[in-house]
């Protein structure tokens, strides 16, 4: 909104210029009707149909910057923590909350001020807060371009005292025609006091982490074989990305393809003649699809379809049958992925049976969440009433009674977790048993 | 045992008029303001549920505002039914919103 007078006009000082000023603002008005009511003093703004925009008379001037600084000092004094992205994602206001809040931090953990871009200070981040700061970028992009209202998404940093963690939600503004970002610090937390590089050494087992876990290499099953194995491994995967209700595995078919997903997750269905396929198990960065080839079977017993777009590292089974002769370590990490996932689908058909819809949504959400690098997922209804066996109006009831609680958020085929530790409580004991050790949410 | 009689002449819903009602205005200016709130008494009072109304703020959409022809604000144009009015102001005359509404005082009263 513009405050400032015509630029073509006069300057208004004084009694003597305010009514030149009027008197020429007077001049602009066309039709009786309108002159009657300017002199009546019940109009606000001229339109300058040379300028292409509204010239404020000055009551309405010093009555809408009354209100503006009124209104950022209401900002100011607000407890959350407020920041103002323009269109191109430059910081052009924040609140005394945030100001603080970055100054308190030495300016960690996204320290967003004044005139920096969201953007660059998401590209300058460190290793740990990566995943962190791609999620913000991606929303801001989504909020910016007008596709989405709201974003939320979890921030994960260390500092000197400890790690801190807060939801960043997003939200668009739209004024002057352009589309702003408001950007808002929600549920800060100060929880595990370990710093993050440190967190997944701590997770795994001592004699994993003796071999060094390969930070650079998101498959877990992968990251965890000795430097020298791993290497020669990964000469023979080709990076592929694997996009939401691919099918790569049918039930009964010859394993062609070994999978290792970076970023991408797969669910294991069982198909039963007459009924929908069942969703039995669910793999993720912590292993892999195509193990029965470990177990000297080459089909596949269930159906390996991609719920959750991504990428993942792909080998054709015959050069992962050489690699298992020949690579030590391969063939017993494999197994115990297998024997993991065993127990998983033990747990989920035990779950299926006898656990309240509500209680597996929440198990089930809590699995998806551990295996992505977001609080935010796409989800049909159909699709979650597939993978939980049920009709969908169970799903809707479910995910609404979760949305109620403030556990989720569910809107257009899109949830967000926004209480892990709540969407915990809320699940079956299930979630416990088939948790995987190491694979933090935030990770 | 004696049947109730259905009635010969089912009921016919009421003809309702929309009536279509673009206000511009200058953000939170006095008359602007001063302007939304007699409308909405107007409306509210007169009209019911019988009325549209989109209220555009200049200062944000001043093209928008040029190309409906609006010369000063507050403005309010009436758009349908009938052939489009205005009425300038703070809209404190309600004789003459109403006039533009196609409401004649006397009728309602």
């Amino acid at each position: 909104m513009s405050l400032e007078g015509p630029q073509t006009g006069p300057n208004p000082s004084g009694s003597d210029a305010e009514s030149a000023f009027k008197e020429w603002l007077r001049r602009l008005v066309r039709g009786t009707a309108e002159r009657r009511a300017f002199d009546a003093g019940e109009i606000d703004a001229v339109m300058d149909p040379g300028g292409g925009s509204a010239i404020l008379l000055p009551p309405a001037r010093a009555a809408l910057q009354r209100s503006s600084r009124l209104l950022l000092k209401a900002i100011d004094a607000l407890p959350c923590e407020i920041c103002v992205l323009d269109p191109a994602g430059t910081v052009v206001m924040t609140n005394q909350a945030w100001r603080t809040y970055v100054s308190a931090h030495a300016g960690m953990g996204l320290g967003l001020s004044d005139g920096l871009n969201v953007f660059a200070a998401c590209r300058q981040v460190p290793t740990a807060e990566r995943v962190g700061a791609a999620a913000v970028a991606s929303g801001v992009r989504l909020v910016l371009a007008g596709e989405r209202d709201l974003v939320r998404c979890q921030y994960v940093y260390d500092s000197p005292r400890g790690q801190h963690s807060f939801t960043l939600a997003m939200a668009g503004v739209c004024t002057d025609g352009s589309l702003y970002a408001i950007l808002t610090r929600e549920r800060v937390s100060q929880g595990d006091r370990t710093p993050l590089a440190a967190r997944s050494d701590r997770a795994k087992p001592n004699r994993i982490a003796a071999t060094g876990i390969a930070a650079d290499v998101p498959n877990r099953l992968l990251a965890a074989l000795p430097a020298s194995q791993r290497e020669r491994l990964l000469d023979g995967l080709d990076s592929v990305t694997l996009n939401y209700g691919e099918v790569i595995n049918e039930p009964g078919e010859a394993i062609r393809y070994v999978y290792f997903p970076s970023d991408c997750l797969v669910s294991l269905l069982t198909v039963v003649e007459g009924h929908r396929a069942l969703e039995v198990g669910l793999v993720g960065r912590e292993g892999m699809v195509g193990s029965r080839l470990a177990l000297g079977v080459d089909t596949s017993p269930v159906r390996a379809l991609v719920q959750g777009t991504g990428t993942a590292l792909r080998m054709k089974s015959t050069r992962f049958l050489q690699e298992l002769q020949r690579n030590t370590q391969l063939r017993p990490a494999v197994l115990r992925f297998a024997d993991s996932l065993m127990g998983q689908v033990t747990h989920t058909a035990a779950c299926n049976r006898f656990h309240r819809i509500e209680a597996r949504l929440a198990r089930w959400l809590l699995m998806t969440r551990e295996r992505l690098p977001s609080a935010q997922f796409r989800l049909t209804q159909a699709f979650l009433a597939d993978m939980l066996g049920v009709r969908r109006v169970g799903v809707t009831s479910a995910a609404g009674a979760l949305q109620r609680k403030k556990l989720i958020h569910y809107r257009r085929g899109i949830i967000t977790i926004l209480d892990q530790e709540g969407l915990e409580a809320a699940s079956c004991s299930c979630y416990r048993q088939v948790q995987v050790p190491g694979l933090h949410i935030a990770s | 045992m004696a049947r109730k009689r259905a009635k010969a002449h089912a009921a016919v819903p009421p003809v309702t008029t929309v009536v279509t009602l673009c206000l511009y205005v200058a953000g939170g200016a006095p008359n602007s303001v001063i302007a939304i709130a007699n409308l909405e008494a107007i409306c509210q009072q007169y009209l019911k549920d019988g009325y549209k109304l989109e209220v555009i703020d200049v200062c944000e959409h001043p093209l928008r505002a040029l190309s409906d022809r609006v010369v000063v604000t507050p403005s309010l144009t009436k758009l349908s039914p009938g052939l489009p009015a205005n009425v300038i102001g703070n809209l404190s005359d309600t004789g003459c919103v109403l006039a533009i509404l196609g409401l004649r005082t006397a009728d309602l009263q």
